[in-house]
């Protein structure tokens, strides 16, 4: 792969969301180690396609260039990845780059990933703990739960698996993995267990943990490996239990 | 925070669970076993089922236990299916093959089992109309088509299934389920294959 002198990169052009798409090809100098990210920047200082046409500088977003704040989120190859930690290298020429097809497009690679945002609020994902006094120190955390409620604190709702997630789609309500993921993180957390009814009643919803397909692609596209599908079974156990239970007290 | 949601969508989908084994998956086990019967020939089947459509009540058990539950999962499962948007061409893994083959053949099981009661339930039930249908080759292949994946969607259910309810809650244990269910799949499959030589001579 060394040896190659150019890196070419195919990108889907879209100038805003009721525009009409097309595809853009583009050659740059081959440079080692570069990203996907780094291409674009390229691109964007000399905006001109492989066949020697002028054009605009690809839209696209980011911020942290460390694969932890998600915005870079693309489909790259046919498969969302961040395009910060997409190495050149490691990928097929040409790169085809495309927006997430689950989110409202804003212009060429740039998505508006709200709903991720709106779902976390209807799951309830965070941990109500303002008072009109001290409420002091809460109880502390064993360290096994620690350990892996670590794992699903990664998440940093870039929106792959909700790009690989067959159930998420416009026919449906579903609200994806990652923040069905997050009940199980804050019902884990042992003051966040106190509100562990009002996150389950929200997965008994339509869109909820029942709209689960078992597909299982969330857990093979998660770049921080989050046990997604182990979330998404365990939460299976704790919603029947809870769903039954609720039942029951009527 | 009092909820506003209706739980109605959450136990929908719980009883299209559970229907896909209690009683659709139990029927299917019995009905393929009970069909080994024609192995012994036209004579014993053909007495066999007569005995069976004469028991007092037959319709009601049959209506209850077997045609409403069917009705319910295949026409709820349809709108499962219209809900979904396979992706198995980005998304080349295995796991989602079978999500894409569970919805082609819980369709087709649905097209098979209205074919199939068409037939034999309110035509003549009897050996010799079934052989007669699978003495042609395309009747055969509907029917080899229809017992493999009603067992597959059956099989494969019951790895869901095992999600569903919480029991296989880690990567491993729904492994070990899976093979399990290899090994299910492949004896049922063996049993309806038989049911099906029994009646092509």
């Amino acid at each position: 792969m060394a040896e190659q002198k150019t890196i070419r990169l195919k990108i889907r052009r879209q100038d805003g969301p009721n525009k009409p798409f097309h595809w853009e090809e583009f050659e740059i100098a081959y440079r080692e180690k570069s990203n996907v990210i780094s291409c674009l920047m390229e691109i964007q200082k000399n905006p001109v396609t492989a066949s020697g046409k002028k054009t605009t500088p690809v839209v696209w977003e980011c911020n942290c260039l460390e694969e932890v704040c998600g915005a870079c989120t693309m489909n790259i190859n046919g498969q969302g990845k961040q395009a910060c930690s997409a190495l050149v290298d490691q990928l097929d020429q040409p790169i085809v780059l495309e927006p997430l097809t689950k989110f409202p497009l804003v212009r060429d690679l740039m998505v508006d990933r709200q709903i991720m945002f709106d779902h976390l609020k209807t799951v309830h994902a965070w941990i109500p703990i303002d008072g009109t006094y001290n409420l002091g120190s809460g109880p502390r955390m064993p360290e096994v739960k620690r350990q892996w409620a670590y794992e699903l604190s990664k998440c940093m709702t870039c929106g792959c698996c909700m790009e690989a997630c067959p159930q998420v789609n416009s026919r449906s309500k579903f609200i994806g993995p990652s923040a069905i993921s997050q009940v199980r993180l804050f019902n884990t957390h042992p003051t966040g267990e106190m509100n562990k009814h009002e996150r389950l009643a929200a997965l008994l919803d339509e869109g909820g943990i029942a709209d689960c397909g078992n597909s299982q692609n969330c857990v093979r596209a998660c770049p921080k490996e989050i046990p997604l599908t182990t979330s998404l079974a365990d939460l299976n156990r704790e919603t029947n239990k809870f769903a039954l239970d609720q039942w029951l007290r009527k | 925070m009092s909820t506003t949601q209706s739980p109605y969508h959450f136990l929908i989908r719980r009883v299209h669970s559970i229907l896909g084994l209690v009683p659709i998956g139990f029927f299917l086990t019995f009905h393929l076993i009970l069909n080994l019967t024609a192995l012994g020939g036209a004579k014993q089947y053909d007495l066999i089922i007569s005995t069976m459509q004469s028991f007092s009540g037959i319709f009601i058990i049959e209506l209850v236990v077997i045609f409403i539950p069917i009705a319910v999962h295949a026409i709820y499962g349809t709108w499962v299916v219209y809900t979904g948007q396979a992706n198995i061409l980005r998304y080349k893994y295995a796991r989602n093959w079978f999500y894409i083959i569970q919805r082609i053949s819980g369709l087709y099981t649905f097209v098979f089992v209205i074919i199939h009661v068409y037939l034999l339930r309110f035509g003549e039930a009897n050996f010799s109309a079934l052989s007669q249908f699978l003495s042609q080759p395309l009747g055969l292949l509907f029917y080899v088509l229809g017992v493999l994946f009603s067992i597959f969607h059956f099989t494969n259910g019951l790895w869901a299934f095992a999600i569903t309810w919480g029991l296989t809650i880690g990567p491993h244990s729904q492994k070990v389920w899976l093979y399990t269910l290899g090994v299910v799949f492949v004896l049922l499959s063996a049993i309806g294959m038989s049911d099906i030589f029994a009646f092509l001579k």
